[in-house]
């Protein structure tokens, strides 16, 4: 079987892995906040079983943990002499390739919990709704470098619609 | 207005009274019902709204009112005088630009030679006082079409042929811009439009749920369920009339400008959608249609986007190209829309065609998803593919509801492949074309991934290629400098009968 997802001369580059430990600081706010709820209720109504249900933002943790770690590992990009290749996801794999021509603008956007890592994401647009190119967790000097990059390319390649 | 670039024009001044026309209606509506029950009854004082309990209104209340109704009546008109003063618009070498709102005024300005389409569009009291809107679509995200409205038809006109030709790069000497030779194409005969609106899955869903509703009031002796078809019957109802208007007299021509289109029974419409706009194409046969071999052709135009409000799918926006149609007619829209079909030097473009309309499995270079696909996709696997050519990429799709879709190399915006965890385990990934918005999403579903692999690498060359290769927007400097008459290309050779 072959790999459709093998680029001819694509220099494949990581995503920072201090995005996991950013997502997962989030996760455990959100299971944090789930598990209080029925722990709460358990202890002050005395309904012992309440706290098997505080069991489940538990198991969600661990198992979005894991998670969180196989799709930032699995989440690259290769900058390609005419396009920028994204390729993301482990179950649902899906790879985005994004001609320099074609791009309209190109956000760079930072999150509290990203800033804390000095992170940023890196989104690029086309005159398709279509296109989800999205890069998250890049260093915020990456990112920068990125988007200028990017946005230099683009201006040299722009065509029309 | 001493601005370099040409005068400003102000719109019609019955404008903003078309424009809230509905607002007028519903207060005239009011005050007459008032005075014609007045009327009717002999009850000479004051109307039901003034009336309050137990107390007789005098002399002063109805003064008051009057007058409060006078300033009211005054502020309205006077807002209305000033927005239509604060309305205007200009045309410069290289750019239409309009200024409105009294309050947030704004200023927008759109180069044409990123014009997409032109529209002249009339709704019904328009209509009577002989008024147009203009509505000028840009490629850009949400509304950013800049609508003139209202101005006479005539200066609709003009003005429209301006701006194709600013657009276009055309020089003139004239005064005006010269119109642009219509070349009249096909009209959709009215019992064809009836009869395909008969035909539609959305009459046929509400008459089988209409038989199943009385059936089961007759079975259950009571006639609830058969009452709860009424507010149903005039829902479809409505759904099928505004099909219907907008689909009547539904007429296509062809002109250097590009295509033309003009139809509407209500609100009439003429677009114009200029050579080189058009990113996608799709061509669409539901299973009612079969029999009589009738094709609906759609396309994707960035200023169009998804549709203005009307439904995609049922034929109702700007996006449609030919809401009913023979399959000679279809293939003709698409072959002006698209001229070159770019297929081999020995190969019958039309057999192409044929095969993307009706075929099943590999033939005219057609590859379609493998065995391993059954399982996913029971029963359409065998038509599932995708065809290259040197212009376009062909996608055909569906078994029941048989879809088509041709987008032109250079059109592409951006290029995907996913693959779900079935899809792996199968040996499958499904590729994706991404254009800008509109009814048509260009994607092959489980194709073999090593096809869809090369199909992207390649897709990726051509479409660069085919962009570095991409002549300029102003579309009669493509015509000039190739020397290429900006006719109508030649049609489609039959079919043989063999």
């Amino acid at each position: 079987m072959a790999d459709p997802f093998h680029v001819p001369g694509a220099d494949w580059r990581p995503v920072s892995p201090k995005l996991a430990t950013a997502r997962r600081i989030v996760l455990a706010i959100w299971c944090a906040a789930l598990v209080v709820p029925p722990l709460v209720s358990s202890l002050v109504f005395d309904l012992p079983r309440m706290r098997w249900v505080a069991l489940i933002p538990l198991v969600l943790l661990g198992w979005g943990w894991w998670l969180i770690g196989r799709q930032v590992r699995a989440w690259a990009y290769a900058e390609r002499s005419e396009d920028l290749v994204i390729r993301s996801g482990r179950i649902w794999r899906t790879m985005v390739v994004v001609p320099y021509g074609r791009l309209q603008y190109v956000d760079v956007d930072e999150g509290p919990i990203a800033r804390m890592f000095g992170l940023a994401s890196v989104q690029l647009h086309t005159a398709s709704a279509g296109t989800d190119a999205a890069i998250p967790g890049l260093e915020a000097a990456e990112a920068a470098r990125l988007r200028d990059r990017l946005t230099e390319r683009g201006q040299a390649q722009l065509a029309g619609l | 207005m001493n601005e370099p670039g040409g005068a400003w024009h102000r719109v019609h001044p019955l404008s903003p009274l078309i424009r809230s026309w509905q607002a007028i209606a519903l207060v005239i509506f009011f005050i007459g019902r008032d005075a014609g029950e007045s009327l009717l009854t002999g009850d000479r004082d004051d109307g039901p709204w003034l009336r309050l309990p137990g107390r007789d209104v005098g002399v002063g209340v109805w003064l008051t009112g009057g007058g409060l109704v006078v300033v009211a009546l005054v502020v309205v008109v006077a807002l209305m005088v000033l927005s239509w003063r604060m309305t205007r618009y200009r045309i410069t070498a290289d750019s239409l630009e309009l200024r409105s709102g009294v309050v947030w005024r704004q200023h927008r300005r759109a180069q044409l030679d990123r014009l997409q389409a032109v529209d002249v569009v009339q709704p019904l009291l328009a209509r009577i006082f002989g008024l147009a809107r203009l509505t000028v679509e840009v490629a850009g995200a949400g509304t950013s079409a800049i609508q003139l409205s209202y101005l006479t038809e005539s200066r609709a006109r003009s003005l429209r042929n301006q701006l194709l030709a600013s657009s276009a790069g055309l020089t003139y000497t004239e005064e005006e811009a010269p119109e642009a030779p219509e070349h009249h194409w096909l009209e959709v005969p009215v019992p064809r439009l009836m009869g395909s609106i008969a035909l539609s899955g959305a009459t046929a869903g509400f008459l089988v749920s209409a038989v199943v509703l009385v059936i089961l009031s007759l079975v259950l002796g009571t006639a609830a369920p058969a009452a709860g078809i009424v507010p149903w019957a005039l829902g479809s109802v409505g759904a099928l009339w505004g099909r219907f208007s907008r689909g009547f007299g539904f007429r296509v021509a062809t002109s250097p400008d590009g295509l033309r289109l003009r139809h509407g029974l209500v609100e009439a419409r003429a677009q114009t959608v200029p050579p080189g706009r058009v990113q996608a194409v799709q061509l669409t046969q539901p299973l009612l249609w079969r029999r009589t071999d009738w094709w609906q052709v759609q396309v994707n135009v960035a200023g169009y986007g998804a549709g203005g409000g009307g439904d995609a799918s049922s034929g109702n926006s700007p996006n449609t190209l030919l809401p009913v149609g023979t399959r000679d007619e279809a293939i003709g829209v698409l072959s002006f829309v698209i001229p070159q079909l770019g297929t081999g030097p020995e190969e019958n473009p039309r057999l192409v065609i044929e095969a993307a309309l009706d075929g099943t499995g590999g033939g005219s270079g057609f590859v379609t998803s493998p065995a391993a696909a059954r399982r996913l996709d029971p029963l359409s696997w065998r038509r599932n593919g995708f065809r290259v050519t040197d212009t376009a990429l062909l996608i055909r799709r569906g078994r029941l509801r048989r879809t088509v879709i041709v987008v032109p190399h250079a059109r592409t915006q951006s290029l995907g492949i996913v693959q779900g965890p079935w899809d792996r385990r199968l040996g499958l990934a499904s590729f994706a074309l991404h254009s800008t918005p509109g009814p048509i999403t260009p994607m092959v579903a489980h194709l073999a991934d090593g096809d869809a692999a090369r199909l992207l690498a390649e897709q990726s060359e051509r479409a660069q290629r085919a962009r570095a290769a991409a002549g300029p927007e102003r579309w009669m400097q493509i015509a000039r400098r190739a020397d290429a008459p900006s006719q109508l290309p030649p049609p489609l050779p039959p079919v043989d009968a063999s």
